[in-house]
């Protein structure tokens, strides 16, 4: 049972707002270690910098997105074992069979309430303390 | 406040700027622009939008905003394709997706009619089918239930990842992951060490495109190692050599694990301008061993050329000569390539560091992957832009990959600290001065710390004012619609269109652009042109143009309203004027006068008062505000080809360099933008004309000679020109005169305090200032006084003492 506190998380979306609230969410579950990029590339950098268990990726974002961002870390060695959770906008089955290509460990529907983040989190790391 | 709250804020904010790229993108589709990267990035904007009203449960957005984009998305796969019509659609929608962001925002509502139309000539678009196949019919809700895919989530340990990874080769793993991952992707040999052998033979286009061969190799040498070789061997002799024609041809061999659309890519914007072949090595020997014969139609086509006119390009000359016999030469011709000769295993400019590379690298793959993901099929056919686009992106970006970081500050705190500086810098003065009349010696230490400290001061303040300064841009963007709705109104057809919006100007003045903007541009519409029916009958297009612009000149930025329409009706304006009083009948003016009658207070020529621009505020008022803001406005017209207004503002409303003068004992400031330059009049120079405007003969010109202390009534008789001095000086609108003052004190940056706010509008002062000394000096309005001047209007008679 992983403890919450011990999972490092990256946010990933061009919105401060998305951030913010993806933020406000996982504090509620007691993931504390949470830090933010403002897109693809951005988070590639931090996560090159300073590796995290868990990216929590939009996937609409300019520059670097979500897939692309999947497919990044899934291509670089030392990060490629992150585990990936995708934000879409809506359920779409070809986005997601993609990203299942790329090896994403799970994707997560906008909006989404803590609950359903709670689940999508669970179903990766198993239950949280 | 709320944490929720302040993220919904947060969002709003958002909105405005995703609006705006909305917009923009757009505006660009309007013109033709079906790039995909340009509609995808107003896919994302909406779907931003969207993406956010749902998080905060804005049930109307979310509805509108999920129509938009799923039109947004056909069109961004290739289903659906943009048309005038199209683009027309689009851009009225985005105008309503705008509505509904501010009713959420301030928790109105949006007319429902308007929205229910809107969504129907959205869903217009797409046919029926197509649309119910997409949900589109329903609300937007439908699409947000999760679906299963029989999605199985992959576990994960949590101790599984390496947090602290030995050091790798981050450049191998980057060339294993070059490999596609899809399988569908053919997958390209990746046997030991293959090599592709590239001969690269610019046209002389590519350098007349500005296109240099030494970029395009340096950027090559980055795929792997490479080998170049010049083939100089085309050069024709000395004198039938045209600087202008191509001769060289490279040959590169470049080891390493690169597909050949990699390889091909980095010639992307010059491939139509040269010469390419890429082929494996070993694999075509034979096409290696053809380009030093091809090469010969260049030569002699231009030896013909050349035999005609042989320019002489010295340096390319001796470049050639100069090269020993066996080893390739340095280019010569206009390719100043001098890496062309690069040793073999070219390293990457050390400038980089080698962690931005690895992200760049590991991007440049992932990017594809998600990219045709998106975009199937749009791209091919528009080659050209996109790649100058893309040429211009990698050119402004050059090794740094990230974008400029930026925060977010209250304007409050910038205003607080710009308004502090204000202060330091009067005090810096304040205290120069002290310790100057305190009798210190220049070279004591105290005046020299005070000259660090000018120097210092200077430098905040400009730090702090380039804070402020913002791109007009913010004011710009605001005009598409009000065009489109003005035009709707008034039965028109008008196409906007705007250059310079990343001119920077100070915050404040660009808050105070958007009336005289907005109320020029209607102007402009209910004004300037004609009808469609009337357009036709002129023999013009139907669609009117209306162009806004914005450039900096002589420190100063300048905003123009131009038009296509009819022009000034001149016999109509003088005789308006007339009948208002406002100009006697057997007045005498020039064309640029009568135009320039339609600011005079109480003109307006709409018969009927439309609703659109005379909603009760004349060009009168519109010139007041401008001028309260140190600004000028006029007008250049031609009859039956349009007219254009030009307003120019001060950069900033805080600072201004300027010369510290004396005339009739007061001390004023001339603005240094005005001044050309200062001299002693000599007696025989001046004259006077009639008796009594005086004028100094500069150089063979002759210009008005203005003593200053007489023009703002400080006292009755002039100076006698031989015991002051004459300050050249140029207004905006290029006329020019001699101010004729005392003395000339001294060069300053003053600060510049309004005197309107806190008396009221002086005729040729523009503002007032603290000096260091503590007084109170005017700051001359020289545009006003050189008009004045010109126009030989009766002398100021008001007196006034400071």
């Amino acid at each position: 049972m992983p403890a919450p506190g011990a999972i490092k998380t990256l946010i990933a979306d061009d919105q401060q707002s998305m951030r913010s609230l993806i933020r406000t969410s996982l504090n509620a579950l007691g993931i504390n270690q949470t830090r933010e990029a403002a897109d693809g590339e951005d988070a590639l950098r931090a996560l090159l910098a300073q590796p995290a268990n868990l990216v929590i990726t939009d996937f609409n974002m300019p520059k670097l997105d979500g897939l692309g961002l999947l497919r990044a870390i899934r291509a670089h060695g030392p990060i490629s074992k992150t585990a990936v959770i995708m934000l879409t906008g809506r359920a779409d089955r070809e986005l997601v069979q993609r990203a299942v290509q790329f090896g994403v460990n799970n994707y997560l529907v906008k909006p989404f309430t803590t609950a359903t983040l709670k689940e999508k989190i669970e179903a990766v790391f198993g239950p949280l303390e | 406040m709320d944490p929720f709250e302040s993220i919904k804020a947060t969002f709003f904010q958002e909105c405005e700027e995703l609006l705006t790229d909305m917009e923009s993108g757009l505006l660009a589709m309007e013109q033709g622009d079906d790039d995909s990267e340009t509609i995808n990035a107003v896919f994302r904007a909406v779907h931003s939008v969207k993406g956010g009203a749902g998080a905060f449960g804005l049930e109307e957005l979310i509805r509108f905003a999920h129509v938009f984009e799923t039109v947004l998305d056909e069109m961004r796969s290739g289903k659906l394709h943009l048309t005038d019509e199209v683009a027309k659609v689009l851009l009225r929608a985005s105008d309503v997706l705008a509505d509904h962001v501010a009713a959420a925002r301030s928790g109105g509502s949006v007319d429902e009619g308007r929205t229910v139309g809107m969504i129907a000539d959205l869903q217009g678009l797409i046919d029926q089918d197509r649309a119910a196949e997409l949900g589109l019919n329903d609300d937007g809700d439908s699409a947000a239930v999760e679906e299963d895919f029989g999605f199985v989530p992959v576990v994960l340990s949590l101790d599984e990842p390496a947090t602290d990874a030995p050091e790798v080769d981050v450049a191998a793993l980057m060339a294993a992951a070059a490999e596609p991952v899809e399988v569908d992707e053919a997958a390209a040999p990746a046997d030991a060490a293959p090599a592709w052998r590239v001969t690269f033979r610019p046209k002389a286009e590519m350098y007349a495109k500005a296109n240099e061969a030494a970029l395009v190799l340096r950027e090559l040498a980055r795929l792997g190692d490479v080998e170049v070789a010049l083939d100089a061997s085309a050069v024709p002799p000395l004198d039938q050599l045209s600087a202008e024609q191509a001769y060289l041809t490279w040959t590169i061999r470049l080891s390493g694990d690169k597909s050949e659309a990699e390889v091909r890519e980095v010639f992307e914007f010059v491939e139509d301008d040269c010469d390419l072949e890429v082929t494996r090595e070993g694999e075509a020997a034979a096409e290696v061993a053809e380009p030093p014969l091809a090469a010969d139609d260049d030569a002699s086509a231009s030896a013909v050329e050349a035999a005609a006119a042989a320019p002489l390009d010295l340096d390319a000359l001796l470049a050639r000569v100069s090269a020993p016999a066996a080893e390739p030469a340095t280019p010569a011709a206009p390719a100043p390539a001098p890496i062309a000769a690069a040793p073999p295993p070219a390293a990457p400019p050390p400038a980089q560091d080698p962690a931005s590379m690895d992200v760049a690298g590991l991007i440049a793959l992932a990017e594809k992957a998600s990219q045709d993901h998106a975009q199937t099929q749009s791209a091919p056919a528009k080659a050209e832009p996109k790649a100058d686009q893309k040429a211009e992106a990698r050119a402004a970006a050059g090794p740094a990959t990230a974008a400029t970081p930026t925060i977010r500050v209250d304007l409050d705190r910038v205003d607080r600290l710009i308004n502090a500086v204000g202060e330091l810098v009067i005090q810096q003065a304040m205290l120069s001065q002290r310790v100057f009349e305190s009798g210190l010696a220049r070279s004591s230490d105290v005046a020299l710390g005070l000259e660090d400290l000018e120097l210092l001061t200077r430098e905040i303040q400009d730090s702090v004012m380039a804070i402020r300064a913002q791109p007009v841009k913010s004011v710009f963007q605001r005009m598409p619609r009000l065009v489109r709705e003005v035009a709707d109104m008034v039965g028109k057809k008008v196409r906007l269109v705007m250059d310079g919006e990343n001119t920077e100007v100070d915050k404040t003045v660009i808050e105070r652009l958007s009336d005289p903007i907005t109320h020029m541009l209607r102007n402009a519409i209910d004004h300037g042109l004609e009808t469609p029916d009337e357009r036709e009958a002129g023999g013009k297009g139907i669609e009117g143009t209306v162009r806004l612009a914005a450039l900096h000149r002589g420190g100063r930025i300048v905003i123009e309203v131009a038009d296509d329409g009819r022009g000034i009706n001149r016999p109509r304006v003088r005789g308006i004027a007339v009948s208002k009083g406002l100009i006697a009948e057997d007045a005498v003016l020039s064309d640029d006068e009568i135009d320039n009658l339609i600011f005079l207070p109480g003109f307006s020529t709409a018969d009927v008062v439309s609703d659109i621009s005379g909603r009760g505020v004349g060009m009168d008022v519109v010139k007041r505000s401008i001028q309260a803001l140190g600004g000028r406005i006029s007008i250049t017209s031609e009859p039956g080809k349009g007219s254009k207004f030009s307003m120019s503002l001060p950069l900033t409303l805080a600072v201004l360099d300027g010369m510290v003068v004396s005339a009739a004992d007061q001390t004023l400031v001339a603005p240094l933008s005005n001044i050309v330059e200062s001299l002693t009049p000599r007696a025989e120079d001046v004259h006077l004309i009639g008796g009594r405007d005086a004028v100094i003969c500069i150089r063979d010109t002759f210009v008005p000679l203005i003593d200053v202390g007489v023009a703002l009534g400080f006292r009755d008789t002039p100076l006698p020109p031989a015991s002051g001095v004459a300050v050249l000086v140029e207004s905006e609108g290029g006329g020019k005169a001699a101010l004729l003052v005392e003395a000339i004190q001294g060069q300053r940056q003053v600060v510049i305090k309004s005197l309107e706010a806190n008396y009221q509008h002086i005729h040729g002062v523009a503002a007032a200032t603290i000096l260091g000394d503590g007084r109170v000096a005017l700051i001359l309005d020289v545009d006003a006084l050189v008009t004045t001047s010109r126009r030989k209007a009766p002398r100021i008679e008001k007196r006034m003492a400071v």
